[in-house]
């Protein structure tokens, strides 16, 4: 019986490890077209004040399915026209994005000033090899608070490097102006650039910052043909001081410290009524068993 | 040895005695469905919760609405037994142990459906070595684990004298170590008149304690949804609703189970067309009731104008038509007119009725749970499309197969331990079918 009970389980084991379980929404359908497997990579570019990051995301078409491959590492490089220079290379995550984070000195900057960044996934047994390239000039945002006039005013500017690699000013773009909340950023305005790469604006009042007022603002130069995306960030405590509101008693939080006192009480009542009266039924079933000791059984 | 022949277990004790070949293979196939639950279930422990249609919205699905329907079924058991044996109904006798059957058993069935809904079993202690008291889970943990112990008592006390029957009944013809665990469960019990008086008392006590703690221990359950505000649960009458919902269901059940081991154990001179229409009147009462209460509950929440309580209900009347309608029309209305018209009132009638309502009470706890689930307050970031609709995959289903296969098998178990029907007291009570009602 127990070799029947032990070559059974070992029979359900090997089954269920043999069997792959066939769920509709994953991704690793049997290959039912002759569509050929292709791989595809994207490259985002998001320029700081003193680091390029560089973000490529490598997706996979085989048949009908599309999805993300883990753990492929992609080299990333930089080329000023003539010689191209290793970065270094990052591993994907779940979502397919393998993210590089290189200091923006020191990269090699063609004739007009721009930068020519490569990402490439150079292939394994199962996914061709992929590529994808960007150019975009480094630039730096600048954040500067100041008051004038009893006003509150954010002040920028921004600057690019010319081909010695001097900063110079960025004339006529236009950037937006964040700041972080939970889920997103909350846009708080735009300033148009003057010629000389600067511009300002009004800081709004009433928005919620942290405890001490604080708040992260970030302004940015999003999708230019020229800069790709830059960014730029500075902390200021012209925020709301956030307030905290605390329980003065405990309450039914399940992060209180301790349930409320009403709570417990009826509880312990309704626990302790209900096992009481089980400790009398099995009271009397002990008072029946020793009651059988001192009296003969019956004659059916 | 005449004494012995008026005995009533002597017509009962074929069933103890033996099994015929059907009844061999009914248990075969019961051992098959369970087989592939375990195979389902290893499935899932291998490959995780991923093999079920369960996801990041919709995180309860097919399992929990099993752990509701098997607690309601239970719940409606002990509520009927006890209220039966508590008011001394006169025709209670021949069914009052399916009753308390269905209790025990349903009750055993039901949790290990929430263990099933539980990604990380490893961690399945926390509960109890973290359980906050503020959380209405460790409530229904409490209540849960509070009523087994409650309804095992209650069983074992409804049972003693039976068991004590069967203890010195010679001509039972059984192996000796089911004798002697009958004789170890009988715990020396004679009959004296202090014996009798004692377990009359204790039972009175239990049978008034597992009403009280069903409706307790079921309007828990009804608050793990009530108590949030999700649209469709949060709501103050869900838990008398889920009580209503939970001994509707368990009627119908009784009603099945009726007619299922009248027929196999040929008990047609016990259980009576009087009984199935005693038990019909219960649950054409407890559909008026729930469809009072399914009502009032969808018109106040329609009325309401809530935004996100309308678009629960579009969602009931276009997605889950079918479900809804079979639950709250049908599942209303059928008993109604089937139980409520004397000309339709025969046993097959109110047994295919019975049928109808344990299905529609099942489709009631489905679009209770995953339509809710489906229509969050706030949508999940880069939630894939397919992952924001439930639909149950193939290991759920088998394990729901296996949970009313081990409901089966525990009951055909039961019925072969112990007779069906309580047979101490029943001496002549068979043949007199107008002193049962």
């Amino acid at each position: 019986m127990k070799r029947v009970i032990a070559l059974l389980i070992v029979f359900l084991l090997t089954s269920a490890l043999a069997v792959k379980p066939s769920y509709s929404n994953t991704a690793e359908k049997p290959d039912s077209t002759i569509k050929p497997v292709e791989s595809r990579l994207s490259l985002n570019y998001l320029c700081g004040s003193d680091s390029v990051l560089l973000i490529a995301t490598l997706s996979i078409n085989k048949g009908d399915a599309s999805f993300f491959l883990k753990n492929a590492f992609i080299d990333f490089s930089a080329s000023d026209g003539k010689v191209s220079r290793s970065l270094g290379k990052a591993a994907t995550d779940q979502e397919g994005n393998a993210i590089f984070k290189c200091p923006a000195a020191g990269l090699p900057i063609e004739k007009d000033g721009m930068v020519a960044y490569t990402a490439k996934f150079t292939g394994t047994n199962k996914y061709p090899t992929a590529e994808a390239s960007f150019s975009a000039k480094p630039a730096k945002i600048r954040l500067f608070f100041t008051i004038e006039d009893s006003l509150r005013v954010l002040k920028i500017t921004a600057t690019q490097k010319n081909e010695k690699g001097e900063d110079v000013a960025i004339p006529k773009e236009t950037l937006l102006i964040y700041i972080p909340r939970l889920f997103s950023l909350l846009k708080i305005g735009e300033i148009a650039l003057d010629e000389s790469g600067s511009g300002t604006l009004e800081f709004p009042k009433e928005i919620v910052g942290d405890t001490l007022g604080n708040l992260t603002v970030i302004a940015k130069i999003e999708e230019s043909d020229k800069f790709g995306n830059v960014q730029g960030q500075n902390v200021i405590n012209w925020g709301v001081h956030k307030q905290y509101y605390k329980a003065e008693v405990p309450s039914r939080e399940l992060w209180t410290p301790i349930a409320p006192l009403w709570m417990i009480i009826t509880l312990l009542i309704m626990l302790a009524g209900v096992w009481a009266h089980y400790a009398y039924a099995v009271y009397e079933l002990v008072m029946i068993k020793r009651l059988s000791k001192k009296e003969k059984p019956p004659v059916y | 040895m005449e004494l012995q022949q008026k005995n009533p277990l002597k017509e009962f004790a074929p069933q103890l005695e033996r099994t015929s070949i059907q009844g061999y293979a009914w248990i075969l196939f019961l051992l098959m469905v369970i087989g592939l639950g375990v195979f389902a279930f290893l499935n899932q422990v291998i490959y995780g919760h991923e093999v079920t249609g369960m996801r990041d919205n919709v995180v309860w699905g097919v399992y929990i609405v099993n752990f509701i329907f098997f607690m309601g079924v239970s719940y409606a058991g002990a509520l009927i037994s006890g209220t039966l044996h508590l008011f001394k109904t006169a025709w209670r006798k021949p069914i009052i142990r399916m009753a308390e059957f269905i209790t025990v058993i349903s009750l055993l069935i039901g949790p290990c459906f929430i263990l099933l809904c539980i990604g990380r079993l490893d961690r399945l202690p926390y509960l109890v070595l973290f359980g906050r008291i503020q959380s209405p889970i460790t409530w229904d943990v409490i209540a849960i684990s509070t009523d087994i112990f409650g309804c095992f008592i209650f069983l074992y006390l409804a049972v003693l004298r039976d068991l004590a029957t069967l203890r010195d009944y010679e001509l039972l013809q059984l192996p000796n170590w089911r004798k002697k665990i009958y004789k170890a469960l009988a715990l020396g019990y004679t009959g004296t008149p202090e014996q009798q008086q004692r377990l009359n008392r204790a039972t009175d006590i239990m049978a008034a304690m597992v009403i009280s703690i069903a409706i307790i221990v079921y309007s828990v359950l009804a608050w793990i949804f009530s108590v949030t505000l999700q649209p469709g649960w949060h709501s103050t009458i869900f838990g008398p609703y889920f009580v209503i919902a939970a001994v509707y269901s368990g009627s119908a059940v009784l009603i099945l189970c009726m007619w299922v081991f009248r027929k196999v154990y040929h008990l047609e001179e016990y259980i009576t067309k009087k009984h199935f229409v005693a038990v019909g009147v219960i649950m054409l009462v407890l559909a008026a009731f729930f469809g009072y209460f399914t009502f009032s509950d969808y018109l106040t929440k329609w009325y309401g104008s809530e935004k996100n309580d309308e678009l629960l209900i579009q969602l009931l009347f276009k997605e889950f038509y079918w479900p809804f309608i079979i639950s709250n029309y049908v599942g209303v209305l059928l008993p109604l007119l089937v139980i409520g018209i004397a000309k339709l009132r025969t046993i097959t009638n109110i047994t295919l009725t019975a049928i109808v309502v344990i299905i529609a009470l099942w489709l009631n706890r489905y679009i209770i749970v995953v339509p809710t689930l489906e229509s969050p307050y706030l949508p999940i970031q880069d939630a894939r499309p397919e992952w924001l609709n439930y639909t149950a995959t193939w290991v759920e289903w088998s394990l729901t197969a296996a949970g009313v296969a081990v409901f089966c098998l525990l009951f055909t178990l039961a019925s072969k331990f112990i007779t069906i029907v309580p047979v101490s007291g029943l001496e002549g009570e068979g043949k007199k079918e107008d002193v049962l009602i």
